[in-house]
């Protein structure tokens, strides 16, 4: 399917429009409903994260550019997944309508690897700071 | 000889007198939202929340973007109340996918306009320190 196609799929419209299967449990979807919601939170998170190591944080000493390079980052994985909490909410939803297993999740690697690549961005900032 | 008491005679747990087991499905009420409508308007009401955070914090980097975001907090909280408000018992009203689409937009503009104020903006070093 083109990326046209699955941006075109996850439009409010297309989704009312999909009535296939029946309607879930209610409670399947409300925890559906609420697991986009911590994951929102999450995206806020980090994006108060990056925002404040940009702008609240004393400069490195030695690597001017070093809270730009932590908190940016930051800031863009808080709005890549945001839309990627919503696309797996269309997902889970249309599997629970369809009584099919749940899609497998690929947000929590998305996080751990990028959370992971900021860490060691950091560190490498922080020691850079140090020797100079 | 009554269906649970059978069921308690071939072996398995054996069946309280007069109390059938049944899935929880089948119970009346089994499939009710419950307090699981009470959860996600909790849940609705922590997104609020942490929108106002957010718009706490750009307000010490840019007043008239963190008011913006200040004013989406209740709109938020607002969208979670809307739907699920006064609808009685099992119903469960249509849980529209503008809403959550409309969640997924605001925090992506957001985003953007944090990227913008922390490329372009004007820094307060050392107000964390």
């Amino acid at each position: 399917m083109s990326w046209s196609r699955r941006l075109a799929a996850l439009l409010p419209r297309t989704v009312a429009e999909d009535t296939g299967g029946t309607e879930p449990d209610p409670r399947f979807t409300f925890a559906n409903e609420r697991t986009f919601l911590a994951w929102s939170r999450t995206a806020l998170a980090l994006v108060v994260a990056g925002l404040g190591i940009v702008q609240l944080l004393p400069p490195f000493p030695g690597v001017p550019s070093g809270r730009h390079l932590i908190g940016l980052p930051l800031i863009a994985l808080g709005a890549v997944l945001s839309v990627a909490a919503y696309a797996e909410w269309v997902r889970n939803q249309r599997a629970l309508r369809r009584g099919e297993p749940l899609p497998r999740s690929v947000m929590p690697w998305i996080l751990a690897a990028t959370v992971t690549g900021i860490a060691v961005i950091s560190g490498v900032v922080l020691l850079l700071s140090a020797v100079r | 000889m009554t269906e649970s008491a059978e069921r308690g005679a071939a072996g398995q747990r054996p069946a309280r007198p007069g109390r059938a087991r049944v899935p929880a499905s089948r119970r009346p009420g089994g499939t009710r939202p419950g307090l699981a409508r009470e959860r996600t308007s909790l849940s609705w009401t922590r997104t609020a929340i942490s929108f106002a955070a957010l718009g706490g914090v750009v307000l010490k980097a840019n007043v008239i973007s963190g008011l913006i975001i200040l004013a989406i907090a209740p709109l938020i909280w607002q969208l979670g109340r809307v739907t699920r408000g006064d609808s009685p018992g099992t119903s469960l009203p249509a849980v529209g996918a503008t809403r959550l689409f409309m969640i997924t937009v605001s925090i992506v503009a957001v985003a953007l306009l944090c990227l913008f104020i922390a490329i372009f903006g004007r820094a307060v070093p050392g107000a964390l320190r």
